[in-house]
């Protein structure tokens, strides 16, 4: 009886088949043609290419099933998807039958589509697409899953997920790296490694993309961070194309010569991709079958990532922003409410901006979906800011939803010594991967000692290992209570740290800032107490990076503790220098973005109108504030304000202005208003909105430049303007139309295949909606496309939305000619 | 850095790009720059016309006038598609939930930089082909003229566009990254009398949009 795959790696090394497309098409096999019909047209051909890799010595077969998914093979197409799985693993399994010796790894290749934001495919549905798959192929018999030749680390999630969930197979994942060692999708190979094993994998490595000769440099990288064993599938070479066939740079002999240096390096499990024949595997086998297998050892670092990046965490201090989080701010709790993302993502910007690694993410207020908010937030920071996300919240449903969705491994914040809190959080770290805070405290409360701390660490600890979670992924937190109500209160959490590193060999965290709670100058003390706590050994602090006393601490305590090399990150901020970041407030990070203030020094007497005409962000905020003090709001918005605005409009219209500039002062002018809605608030007034308007990019388009072009310049017009985004289903606009009574609806289509989808919104529009006002625009429009597909309104430019929005709303007249004038 | 075409597509005519414009640009193609992940991937097929007007190019057929008459005379073609990677996709959207008039500057000077990388690589392709005695005909892309854009799955199909450098196709059709550009180049055996009044260059001739802000002049 053969043993597992499992104990076979762990024995000797393994051997994997090579390509499958390239041997298809030498037996006719056409360019176009779906390999994997070829399960039920040719299952001959199939049995007889498995069979040839087996008696090549190979000892795992790939499944020809790597485009087999219901979205290469639509429900109702001439082949069911059901079928050529089921086929795909019999052919295999027909050939170990034959041979009396291998395994069959079901083959999940990408689905071939781009993920949402930045593409349509949304990650419940990949999730979906795979499970299909995964149930059908292990009922048909496959021995473990193969998810393949992935290139976006999110993808690769969603496959692995389904495997995981659907069956109870052994799970490899190989990923394609360019030279560079990255993913196509940006991810480097530590983030990735960190990603799959945090996922449970049990074997991960790189395939496809480049030949054995390039493969080492990423191997090697791979070695350092991987603790579980590591595939090797490489192409036959570097592919050129010689009289329109692909010919490699270099052959079998060579390819086997190179994949056993690959071999004494430290590969478990090898094979090959594009262009590797059963000969060149014969040869692999041959050179590589009797050497020693060794294992990687368990590299036991904590790590997190983002889509791009891991941020290790150890004895160099990692900042975690704490600012994202409503507690105590009222227009944070009012921008979630609002579904305001911009105010989130602002937030979350400027701590990256002062030097954060990683974002704490809360969102949790009462009365609000806290799981949909949550995921809303994830999916939105993550698709803008690549470092890692803190989940933060005691909402356990809201935790694996964005645990689930994250494009990495996250941080969790938090489980606790309670019995209770384990048995909830463990499971989703194990399931999902993550690094979790662990709070020192249990059903007893906190221990006022640090050996009670302590004892709470070392029960988290065993109840983790319970579920097959490492030390690594556990971060005590030490728990810092107030030292105005106890004095001892600061040294318990100082002794915990040290402790929980030197006699437990953990990783520590704290929220700094709760140190200083009742006390004036809090930032004093906080900057302190964080100065002796990294000190004292702690790895990573929950603080507010837009401070300056904690920042000066970090750098301070980097310098002083050979952490950071020839001081060149505290000078680097504080030195001064040609960029002058070191006076910046707070210390901004020089470089990322550049100053906003484009134009030289303004004089400094220059009035908010020509702020605004001229796009000043910084010296319109300066000038309104000024302003306030002598005049009311209102009269600086009417007299000061708005006819800057309408200037640029006019100047825009006249072809004297440009879009960039138009756009500058947009954002002047709402930097301004910002200032005079907070003042406004504080007098208990609010500003009046002309009227809602709903934006939206119509089904089937993922552009969305122009529809936020247009979105921006209707607020400055005090327009409420509600945002559905882009690949809105005709439905939900019609229905949110119909719910909020708009006048005016704004439609964008950026090419000829998505106006149909236009065209049904306006249809269903009229339905539900036939007071409302429909206007449109985007590339392929034009007046007379408009009118034929119902729109009310053709807007050439964004300042034409703003015209018609005037005309509908306020009943201002368009004038004669002007762009954007009515279809009808 | 392309600062006349970036400001080209931002609808600005000659000189007339203001000082503050001018620097938002330039920092723009520098953080642009980092960003982009410039790859791209060509392969050579057959091509067979027939009688009825229809055009085999080996991993598919179609039908359109101006790509016909831009392949008259040759014999294969090479299929080609290049693109900036995400990371482009991201810098712009990032900067549409923060700052527009960034985003749009980007948006501009990505497309000129595409249109720019996509030149660089022609010129390569163009320059082996003459080694080989060919010359090889202006790119011409789905979706221009009548070249209609459902070829797009089977052309990117056949140059494995997704897994060797990232271009997905959404179901409407679009790429995605969206700052990417697929292909067509005829090959011809030789240069001079073939080309000649088919060489568009960069022209926008059999572009039917003729109220296009960004059309160029016949020049």
């Amino acid at each position: 009886m053969r043993g597992t795959i499992m104990e076979e790696i762990r024995r000797r090394k393994v051997f994997f088949d090579g390509g499958m497309g390239s041997l298809l098409q030498a037996r006719g096999l056409k360019a176009g043609e779906l390999p994997e019909t070829w399960n039920l047209l040719h299952p001959e051909i199939l049995r007889q290419i498995h069979g040839d890799y087996l008696g090549a010595g190979c000892d795992i077969l790939t499944t020809n099933t790597f485009g087999a998914n219901r979205i290469k093979y639509p429900a109702g197409g001439a082949f069911s998807l059901k079928e050529i799985t089921e086929a795909g693993v019999a052919n295999a399994r027909e050939a170990v039958k034959e041979a009396g010796r291998g395994y069959v790894a079901l083959d999940l290749g990408p689905t071939g589509k781009l993920l949402k934001p930045l593409g349509d495919l949304d990650f419940d549905h990949a999730c979906a697409v795979y499970k299909e798959v995964v149930e059908t192929g292990s009922r048909a018999g496959a021995d473990l899953v193969l998810v393949e030749t992935m290139s976006d680390g999110y993808e690769a999630k969603a496959a692995i997920l389904a495997a995981k969930e659907n069956c109870g197979l052994p799970v490899f994942a190989t990923m394609i790296f360019d030279q560079k060692g990255k993913l196509l999708t940006g991810g480097s190979v530590e983030s990735t490694v960190a990603l799959l094993e945090g996922l449970g994998v049990d074997a991960l490595g790189i395939n496809c993309g480049l030949g054995p000769v390039q493969m080492k440099e990423i191997l090697k990288e791979l070695l350092k961070y991987a603790s579980v064993p590591v595939i090797v599938n490489p192409n036959a070479g570097l592919p050129r194309s010689q009289d329109g066939r692909t010919v490699y740079d270099i052959d079998e002999n060579e390819f086997a010569a190179v994949m056993e240096e690959i071999a004494d390096m430290g590969a478990n499990v090898l094979g090959g991709c594009c262009g590797t024949t059963p000969g060149h595997i014969k040869k692999l086998v041959e050179r590589c079958r009797d050497k020693e297998q060794r294992l990687p050892a368990r590299k036991g670092r904590t790590v997190v990532s983002s889509y791009t990046h891991a941020v290790v965490i150890d004895r160099d201090p990692v900042i975690i922003g704490e600012r994202i989080n409503p507690t105590g701010k009222s227009r944070f709790k009012q921008a979630l409410r609002d579904h305001n993302l911009e105010y989130i993502l602002q937030e979350g910007v400027t701590q990256e901006d002062h030097g954060a690694h990683v974002l704490d993410v809360n969102v949790g207020l009462p009365g609000i979906d806290e799981a949909g908010m949550m995921e809303e937030v994830v999916k939105e920071l993550q698709s803008v800011i690549d470092l890692p996300l803190q989940i933060d919240t005691s909402d356990i449903g809201a935790m694996e939803r964005a645990m689930r969705i994250y494009n990495g491994k996250p941080l969790i914040n938090s489980v606790n010594g309670k019995e209770e809190s384990m048995k909830a959080i463990f499971p989703l770290v194990k399931h999902y991967g993550g690094v979790v805070v662990a709070l020192a405290l249990d059903e007893g409360g906190i221990p006022d000692t640090a050996q009670g701390r302590l004892e709470i660490a070392k029960k988290i600890y065993a109840t983790a290992a319970e579920y097959g979670i490492g030390k690594e992924d556990i971060l005590i937190d030490g728990l810092c209570l107030t030292v105005s109500s106890d004095s001892k209160g600061a040294l318990t959490t100082l002794e915990t740290l040290r402790r929980v590193r030197d006699e437990l060999g953990g990783k520590t965290i704290l929220g700094v800032s709760n140190i200083s709670f009742g006390l004036p100058q809090r930032e004093i003390i906080n900057g302190a107490f964080f100065t002796m706590a990294m000190a004292s050994g702690l790895n990573a602090a929950i603080i507010n990076p837009n401070s300056q006393a904690m920042m000066q601490s970090y750098y301070s305590f980097r310098a002083l503790s050979d952490l950071d090399s020839q001081c060149g990150d505290y000078i680097g901020m504080y030195g001064g220098g040609p960029s002058g970041a070191g006076e910046a407030p707070g210390g901004l990070k020089a470089g990322r973005r550049g100053p906003r203030e484009v134009l030289g020094p303004a004089p400094g007497s220059m009035g908010l109108g020509d702020c605004i005409r001229r796009g000043l962000k910084e010296k319109a905020h300066e000038a309104v504030k000024a302003l306030l003090k002598e005049r009311e709001a209102l009269d600086i918005i009417n007299e000061e304000m708005i006819p800057a605005l309408d200037n640029v409009g006019k100047g825009f219209e006249k072809g004297t202005v440009f879009l960039p500039q138009l756009l500058m002062s947009a954002e002047a002018a709402k930097a301004a208003f910002e200032v005079i809605k907070d003042e406004m608030a504080r007098n208990g007034q609010s500003q009046e909105k002309k009227g809602t308007i709903i934006l939206a990019t119509v089904k089937g388009d993922i552009h969305d430049i122009g529809k936020n072009i247009v979105k921006v310049l209707l607020e400055n017009y005090s327009y409420q303007v509600v945002d559905l985004g882009k690949d809105v289903p005709p439905e939900k606009i019609a229905q949110e139309a119909a719910d909020r009574k708009v006048p005016l609806v704004g439609l964008s289509a950026l090419m000829t295949t998505t106006v149909p989808g236009m065209e049904e919104t306006i249809r269903l529009l009229r339905e539900s909606a036939p007071w409302a006002k429909v206007m449109v625009g985007g590339a392929v429009l034009t007046e007379e496309y408009a009118r034929t597909i119902g729109a009310d309104c053709y807007c050439r430019d964004a300042m034409a939305s703003v015209n018609y929005a005037e005309s509908v709303i306020l009943g201002k007249e368009l004038e004669h000619g002007e762009k954007g004038a009515g279809t009808r | 850095m392309n600062v006349e075409e970036t400001l080209r597509y931002l609808g600005y005519g000659r000189g007339q790009g203001d000082l503050q414009t001018l620097k938002l640009v330039e920092e723009c193609w520098q953080e642009l720059e980092q960003a982009a992940a410039r790859r791209s991937c060509f392969r050579e097929y057959p091509l067979a016309f027939s009688d009825s007007g229809q055009l085999d190019l080996g991993c598919f057929q179609t039908k359109s006038l101006a790509l016909s008459k831009n392949l008259k005379g040759c014999q294969a073609v090479v299929l080609f598609a290049a693109t900036l990677g995400v990371q482009t996709d991201i810098l712009i959207r990032r900067y549409s939930r923060l700052e527009m008039s960034r985003a749009v500057v980007l948006q501009a000077a990505a497309a000129a930089m595409l249109e720019d990388y996509c030149d660089q690589v022609n010129e390569e392709i163009r320059q082996e082909y003459e080694k080989k005695g060919l010359s090889l005909r202006p790119r011409f892309s789905p979706g221009y003229g009548d070249f209609p854009l459902e070829c797009q799955p089977a052309l990117l199909g056949a140059l494995e566009a997704g897994k060797r450098v990232g271009i997905t196709l959404t179901d409407s059709l679009l790429m995605a990254p969206s700052k990417s550009v697929t292909a067509v180049i005829g090959v011809s055996p030789a240069e001079g009398s073939a080309a000649e009044g088919l060489c568009i260059g960069k022209g926008c001739g059999s572009c039917g949009k003729r109220d296009c802000a960004y059309r160029r002049e016949k020049s």
